[in-house]
């Protein structure tokens, strides 16, 4: 396996909703065992450039590049066969709510992958063991902890097998002590080297474990560097503001 | 005059058009529960036309009345077309195509209860429409959907009595014949208003067992964290 | 097809249609009002009774109550000689319990807390119903009202079966006499529609309207 093989491409991406442009025409590459974090203010554009990414709409300029083949090049191409290589964790835990935590994990086994009902609960238990919720299997979401459900959130993505996973602000709708098993679970994943796109304000995660940090404002990205440059000292003035505001909060140097 | 003696002797036909009455008003409601899930659907993930139709066919049997609908159907249809067919037939497809127009109201809900995070989620596993609605939206629709599906049981059983113009001889039907032959309307038709009423909250009382049988914790309500 | 004097007759129909499904409302308001407060404000023991009597309608084909008014008590009373009355009193009754459930529902809707204000202000019981419940709970009922009133005008259709000259009768009718077989009845449909359709919708409408003026719900 090429160390340097791109596993996901946005080239050029952008997006209008209406007259408002969300998007400018963004380019961004994940590499294989990379992690990447996406910074920056709500409303920048984040979560729509994740989506699009995660092949969940689609942009209005641009396109995506999964593993060498542009998705939008040819409407023959199976877009869901490609989403179910390409793991999403949403802000909120969007479990399926008449299904246990198992069960979430194994739908998209049984149904897409077309798996044996054994081959998926073990594949399932695989996942949820990474994610350290293997007592909690047969609870049902409305049973578990928002931090529990996104655990299993994350599980139901990873069993999947996806050649990267992008997550988007996955702690935001968590309360703060709910925040930090999350976080860890992440880390543990980066890691392992699982392949991760990552929206997030958790700063010591970014710095821990991400390979490159990317600010983002305005539907742009103004500039990516690893850690230590970006969040000491980032060339443009908008990061600069922000970071300053951002880190300012959590009393970091 | 007021003995119940009659009652032994046409006991027997009160049973068979009771009978008429359970299984007119199942293959209404189990149609209507088939058609009104895909009109259900087709309002709530449709595009205009569809909407547009669907809202049509739902102004139509919602807004005028079962008898018409069974006159017009069981007395047209044979006319416009030559199809002869039994009344019993021409009351059941009316029975469902009207039920559904109601039962599509109750789906409806329910269906824009369920979160719409869940059908990206769904979505971003790869899963195709068909297999979000068989997997994701229709499990807890007709979970959620019970307790306000119920009122289209009752209104459905009673609309049923609607058949004996017709001629179906369900349950009033042959409440109408006894009376007529008996000469006892006050005891006949008390007799068939207590059967009715039995029947009713007997069942209601099954399906509510149904209901705390499958329901799922936290399934329905709003609260998602 | 069908002719203008067949159009003509069939709308001759529409008053027994119109004035049974209005005085079968004002009989149900009259009943449904004071059945709501003994369900909800007075002791077990009446409460209980106007509870079993909107039982008993829920559960029970309006038609059964409308062939036992006039094919029973026709013999006993005078007014159920009538057919026309026969239907207006079973429907009236049946609506009734139908209105005190739309009064039910709409007067527990009205949050707690406000009782709770009342109360603190130094209201009492009466006071609260009148000036708090009340105004609250007859606009959040509006849009079920409404309903019950196309509700009305469907089933007052049942008042043909006891040979009551309405809409539908007249209908029939044009399918005896002129061997018309669908047109009669999907032309009686649809003015059933005209019927039921703007009554429905207005009182939904309002009840929408008002509900957001007032902040209700």
């Amino acid at each position: 396996m090429c160390a340097s093989e791109i596993v996901l491409e946005g080239k050029k991406i952008g997006k209008k909703y209406g007259k408002l442009e969300v998007l400018r025409g963004i380019s961004i590459r994940i590499k294989r065992g990379e992690t990447k974090v996406i910074i920056g203010p709500s409303g920048s554009g984040k979560s729509t450039l994740l989506r699009i990414l995660g092949l969940l709409e689609p942009p209005t300029k641009g396109t995506v590049i999964f593993k060498g083949m542009d998705v939008y090049a040819s409407n023959k191409l199976n877009l869901n066969k490609i989403r179910s290589k390409i793991g999403f964790v949403f802000q909120q835990p969007s479990l399926f709510r008449h299904l246990t935590a198992l069960d979430n994990v194994k739908l998209g086994l049984k149904v897409v992958r077309k798996m044996r009902d054994d081959e998926a609960k073990r594949k399932a238990l695989e996942a949820l063991r990474l994610v350290h919720m293997e007592e909690w299997i047969d609870h049902y979401p409305a049973q578990l902890s928002g931090g529990q459900q996104q655990r299993v959130a994350i599980a139901r993505a990873l069993a999947m097998d996806p050649d990267v996973l992008l997550m988007d602000e996955p702690t935001a709708s968590l309360d703060i002590e709910l925040t930090w098993e999350v976080i860890e679970v992440m880390e543990e994943l980066a890691k392992k080297g699982i392949t991760m796109l990552v929206v997030t304000h958790e700063i010591p995660f970014a710095k821990e474990v991400a390979n490159e940090i990317c600010f983002m404002s305005e539907g742009m990205i103004h500039e990516c560097d690893i850690p230590e440059n970006l969040l000491r000292n980032p060339k443009t003035p908008r990061a600069k503001a922000f970071l300053k505001r951002l880190i300012g909060e959590f009393g970091g140097r | 005059m007021s003995s119940f003696s009659w009652l032994s002797w046409w006991s027997p036909f009160i049973f068979k058009g009771f009978l008429m009455t359970l299984k007119m008003s199942a293959a209404g409601l189990t149609g209507g529960f088939v058609l009104g899930s895909l009109l259900a659907l087709g309002d709530v993930y449709g595009g205009k036309i569809t909407k547009a139709v669907v809202n049509a066919y739902v102004e139509f049997f919602r807004g005028s009345p079962l008898i018409v609908q069974l006159l017009m159907f069981y007395y047209g249809i044979p006319a416009l077309t030559g199809y002869e067919w039994s009344a019993v037939t021409a009351g059941a497809i009316t029975l469902m195509l009207n039920s559904a127009a109601y039962q599509k109201g109750y789906f409806k809900g329910a269906m824009e209860s369920i979160p719409k995070d869940q059908l990206m989620a769904a979505r971003s596993l790869g899963m195709s429409t068909r297999q979000i609605v068989l997997h994701i939206v229709l499990p807890q629709t007709y979970r959620i959907v019970i307790p306000a599906w119920s009122n289209e049981f009752v209104s459905l059983t009673k609309s049923t009595s609607a058949l004996l113009i017709i001629g179906i001889m369900e349950l009033t039907a042959t409440a109408m014949t006894i009376s007529a032959l008996t000469f006892k309307p006050l005891q006949v038709y008390s007799v068939t208003a207590i059967i009715y009423f039995i029947w009713i909250y007997f069942a209601l009382k099954i399906i509510e067992y149904i209901y705390e049988r499958i329901r799922i914790p936290g399934l329905g309500e709003t609260k998602t964290l | 097809m069908i002719s203008l004097s067949d159009f003509l007759f069939l709308l001759r129909g529409l008053p027994v249609t119109v004035s049974i499904s209005f005085l079968a409302f004002a009989i149900g308001f009259i009943l449904g009002i004071p059945l709501t407060f003994l369900r909800l404000y007075t002791p077990k023991y009446s409460a209980n009774v106007a509870e079993a009597y909107v039982k008993l309608f829920l559960g029970i084909p309006v038609l059964v109550f409308m062939l036992f008014f006039y094919f029973g008590l026709g013999k006993y009373v005078a007014i159920f000689r009538s057919p026309f009355l026969s239907a207006v009193a079973a429907l009236g009754f049946r609506s009734g319990a139908y209105q005190s459930q739309i009064f039910k529902t709409a007067m527990n809707s009205i949050p707690r807390d406000q009782l709770l204000a009342a109360k603190a202000l130094g209201m009492n019981k009466l006071q609260t119903l009148r000036y708090i419940i009340l105004p609250q709970a007859f606009i959040v009922a509006l849009p079920g009202l409404g309903s019950e009133i196309a509700l009305l005008i469907k089933d007052s259709s049942y008042s043909f079966i006891l040979g009551v000259l309405d809409l539908t009768m007249h209908a029939d009718i044009l399918r005896r006499a002129h061997k018309l077989f669908f047109e009669p009845y999907l032309i009686a449909a649809f003015l059933y529609i005209a019927l039921t359709f703007p009554v429905a919708n207005y009182l939904d409408k309002l009840g929408s309207k008002l509900n957001k003026k007032y902040a209700l719900r």
